[in-house]
């Protein structure tokens, strides 16, 4: 998650063809993407789809430590294995779904900033969901400051060490604590300043 | 546990579908009952707990690809009608890092809101039943998590006729095509062993949901005991002895 700060930079800062295409034709090509994931059976089609999209992701001049992003969902595509009784056939479909959809998902978020999705989006979705969406978005960046000085402390106070589990266990537990009610103290100033920016239920972007 | 990591494209478009569905209908009858005025000031609150909870996601614990929801502890402290909108908005955040698909993010609701929601009503059941915070909060989270563990098997469950026509459609591809002959007697010969076997899947799942319902149920505790401490009004408990 700490990433996410990386992949909104990328989406800000890099130029390339992909980042000069308007956000709502790009939610349209991952909307296309998913179509393709949930209808398609062959294993040649999403593997095409999936050298197209990894086409793409270098042609994008996105960075590629940025790749592996798109392989941790393989993790959980594993208890898949356990369910078809090792079917290589079935392996291969799920594992390629799965990679076609994170990298397509992965493209999305490292070629178009945030705000620009959720404007996009928020001309479909309920404006009390791309409210929250948002809140949630600003309120990750929030944590992740708080997150690293509470990483800090807790490393202070001994981490987390495998040898003491119980005592790892608090510290984790404190740390998530700290974030809870740090993050609330936030979340309160952030209501009172938004109220005296002239809040009053929707956020506007820029541009509207 | 209950978190369905499940990938685009294995679940039957009705199941997905009808996820979604559930989840906007039972959303919108939330949001109806909710009055706008205490949303727009609560929707800071329901924002930071949503990024508590996509952070917590994102921390693995222990080698077996667990990290804790702390959806229970955001259920406490948002209260049922929020915390559904706040499932609704992690799946959303987290569907967009591949974690778990976008199109079961209405079922990924649906299953992490039970916790939420259950693990909130029984906190305050065991809270007046015990009146100690700590047993009160792992008993509430335990039971929550393994009622949401079950309602993700019966989801898995229910696609269980898509996923063999999954399987038991190789060959129809391009590649496939000269394997085609030696593979149905293969097929012929071994068909019960590739039926989609959901007990199998159990027996992987259940065993490391427990190690999962007994670490979040703790840290879940020790969480509450340290919000206690600091400010005991974001729990809403009565006043009372702990």
């Amino acid at each position: 998650m700490i990433q996410l700060s990386y992949l909104d930079y990328i989406a800000v800062e890099r130029k390339s063809f992909l980042h000069r295409l308007s956000p709502k034709l790009k939610i349209i090509g991952m909307i296309l993407v998913l179509f393709v994931i949930v209808t398609v059976r062959s294993l040649p089609g999403l593997f095409l789809l999936y050298v197209i999209l990894l086409t793409l992701f270098s042609t994008a001049r996105i960075p590629a430590k940025i790749f592996p992003l798109t392989l941790y969902p393989l993790i959980f595509a594993f208890l898949f294995i356990f369910l078809s009784g090792f079917q290589i056939f079935f392996i291969l479909l799920i594992f390629l779904k799965v990679l076609c959809g994170s990298t397509g998902v992965v493209l999305l978020l490292a070629s178009t900033p945030y705000p620009s999705i959720f404007s996009a989006l928020g001309r479909v979705l309920p404006s009390i969901f791309v409210m929250a969406l948002f809140l949630t978005y600003r309120s990750i960046f929030i944590l992740l400051t708080v997150l690293e000085e509470t990483q800090r402390a807790l490393y202070l106070r001994g981490g987390v060490q495998w040898k003491h589990p119980w005592r790892s266990l608090i510290n984790i537990s404190n740390a998530f604590g700290h974030l809870i009610i740090q993050g609330i103290d936030a979340s309160e100033k952030m209501y009172e300043s938004m109220v005296l920016r002239g809040f009053k239920g929707k956020i506007h972007y820029r541009g509207e | 546990m209950s978190h369905i990591h499940f990938p685009d494209g294995v679940l039957p478009l009705w199941l997905w579908g009808s996820g979604f569905i559930l989840a906007i209908v039972i959303g919108a009858i939330l949001f109806r009952l909710t009055k706008k005025e205490a949303l727009t000031r609560r929707l800071p609150l329901l924002g930071m707990m949503a990024a508590v909870m996509v952070l917590g996601a994102s921390v693995e614990l222990v080698p077996i690809a667990y990290h804790v929801n702390l959806t229970v502890i955001s259920g406490i402290i948002l209260g049922p009608s929020l915390i559904f909108l706040a499932t609704f908005v992690v799946n959303f955040i987290l569907a967009l890092f591949g974690h778990g698909g976008i199109t079961v993010i209405g079922l990924n609701t649906l299953t992490l809101s039970i916790e939420g929601i259950l693990g909130y009503h029984l906190f305050h059941l065991f809270w007046k039943l015990l009146k100690r915070l700590t047993p009160a909060t792992f008993l509430a989270t335990f039971i929550a998590l393994l009622f949401s563990t079950f309602a993700m098997i019966g989801v898995v469950s229910l696609g269980t006729s898509h996923y063999e026509e999954l399987i038991h459609q190789e060959g129809e591809g391009i590649f496939e095509f000269h394997f085609l002959k030696e593979k149905e007697e293969h097929h012929s010969g071994e068909a019960a062993e590739e039926k989609v076997n959901v007990r199998r899947f159990m027996a992987i799942v259940l065993p490391l949901g427990l190690i999962g319902w007994v670490l979040e149920g703790v840290i879940t505790s020790l969480i509450c005991r340290y919000i206690y401490r600091l400010r005991p009004d974001l729990l809403h408990l009565e006043k009372g002895s702990q």
